[in-house]
């Protein structure tokens, strides 16, 4: 253990990176997601089916698959990505699929009166999705949200075969000068077991605060 | 006012409307009556574009939507009516996440572009108009049904809308609620405003209504001021609904 302890640093510029990872891939995550499940609900043929497809492809291979064929099997495109940012672009449209369909059941939850009682007042569509509908379907997302976070938060470790170095890369340079298996796969285990459960609680808090109103 | 002229309207081959017309002047209070499933809701719902019309046509305060129009020029056109009407709902459809006043004000911000202070005075003082002044801060799932059906009131109001469209606003209400809503109603009546009322409220349609009207089958059965057509209805129809209503 206690060459956990010497190495903390190191292990901690890992776990740095798995957050930095985690919070991106999500931020565009979300946004790709919210613009998914608006073009499955409300696009026209064509859009509602591109949106589809994408997720299908994506809940339909693994993330690894993914994560390799945006960092190496583009290279035979001509286009080369820095680790990092293939990284965080696998990790985004995985995220963006997940979160779509999310998404897209919350927006369905929210009662049919309540786009009446918008429209009734003038509200265009658009101003309805936004003021009525989303803040409402939010509130009814969080929860499987929080899966589909705490889930990538975890699934960032498979970005270390891309040698991006975050926490379970930087245990596997550990462990490769010292030879010690056990000590550094438990200590980042506990690491990310802190770090899922700190996300979990900061989104309870966000969930109460939604919540608020009912 | 209102004007609709061979109004009909089918779900699949479900005819709900058949060509209907009616009539309702300014400062008219109309109330329509009719067992469930007559169509009343259905025309109410079409006259504020929440169903597209399947034939004929219907004018509100001056804007026509035609059946025989493109879809585009008809959506263009409910638009428009709904600005200029407001409409009052069974399930009151409250905006949960938002409080009493947020509700009101919503489409002073969003529809009319008033700046948020200028909305929350308008948005107070139709509070207090519908007896809620000390409520502004609760959120719909803090008040009684009949509380949150005067919010919605106080939400149509806001818009200044020409003509409010009431779709059985007391249906969902315990009965000890249903006072307060109607009271409302009343005054709004006194105040001139005109207004079409779907509803199974007999005293409030003898006292209040200009005129009412008998639907059933998607057909208009009778169409009475209200003195008449309580004590000397014209049609078979009328009278059977007028006894199964006394019994019960």
């Amino acid at each position: 253990m206690q060459l956990v302890f010497d190495n903390l640093p190191f292990l901690l510029k890992g776990a740095g990176f798995t957050l930095l990872l985690t919070l991106v891939s999500m931020f565009f995550g979300l946004i790709i997601g919210l613009v998914v499940a608006i073009a499955r609900l409300k696009g026209n043929l064509p859009i509602r089916w591109i949106a589809r497809f994408y997720v299908s492809i994506i809940r339909g291979t693994p993330l690894l698959v993914q994560i390799v064929i945006i960092y190496y099997g583009l290279v035979d495109y001509g286009i080369t990505l820095g680790s990092l940012t293939a990284a965080y672009i696998a990790l985004s449209v995985n995220a963006g699929a997940y979160l779509s369909e999310t998404f897209r059941g919350a927006i369905l939850s929210v009662p049919k009166g309540q786009l009446e009682a918008a429209y009734s007042t003038g509200m265009t569509p658009w101003q309805a999705m936004r003021r009525i509908v989303l803040p409402q379907a939010m509130r009814i997302a969080i929860p499987p949200m929080g899966n589909t976070f705490i889930g990538m938060l975890k699934e960032t470790s498979l970005v270390s075969v891309i040698t991006v170095s975050e926490l379970l890369r930087q245990a596997q340079l550990l462990i490769a000068q010292y030879y010690q298996y056990m000590p550094f796969y438990l200590g980042i285990g506990v690491m990310y077991w802190i770090m899922s459960t700190g996300l979990a609680f900061i989104l309870e808090r966000f969930e109460r605060r939604l919540a608020k109103a009912y | 006012m209102i004007t609709t002229t061979g109004l009909s309207k089918h779900f699949q081959d479900h005819e709900v409307l058949k060509s209907i017309n009616i009539e309702v002047a300014a400062q008219d209070i109309v109330v329509v009556l009719g067992p469930s499933g007559s169509g009343k809701s259905t025309l109410l719902r079409c006259l504020n574009g929440l169903e597209d019309i399947s034939g004929g046509s219907f004018e509100v305060n001056g804007i026509v939507v035609d059946a025989t129009a493109s879809r585009r020029l008809r959506q263009q056109a409910t638009r428009n009516i709904r600005k200029q009407s407001g409409m009052v709902f069974q399930q009151f459809n409250l905006y949960p996440h938002k409080t009493a006043l947020g509700n009101v004000i919503e489409g002073l911000i969003t529809v009319k572009k008033l700046p948020k202070d200028q909305a929350v005075t308008i948005g107070r003082k139709l509070l207090d108009r519908v007896g809620l002044a000390d409520r502004e801060e609760y959120y719909p799932s803090r008040l009684s049904g009949g509380q949150q059906q005067r919010v919605a009131i106080a939400r149509s109001l806001a818009m200044e809308p020409a003509v409010m469209l009431f779709d059985e606003p007391t249906s969902a209400l315990d009965p000890e609620l249903v006072g307060e809503v109607l009271s409302v109603m009343r005054e709004l009546a006194q105040e001139g405003m005109t207004m079409l009322v779907v509803s199974h409220e007999m005293k409030f349609a003898r006292e209040v209504a200009t005129k009412i009207i008998l639907m059933a089958d998607g057909n208009i059965i009778e169409e009475a001021a209200p003195q008449r057509f309580f004590e000397d209805p014209k049609e078979e129809r009328t009278r059977r609904f007028l006894r199964q209503i006394n019994e019960i």
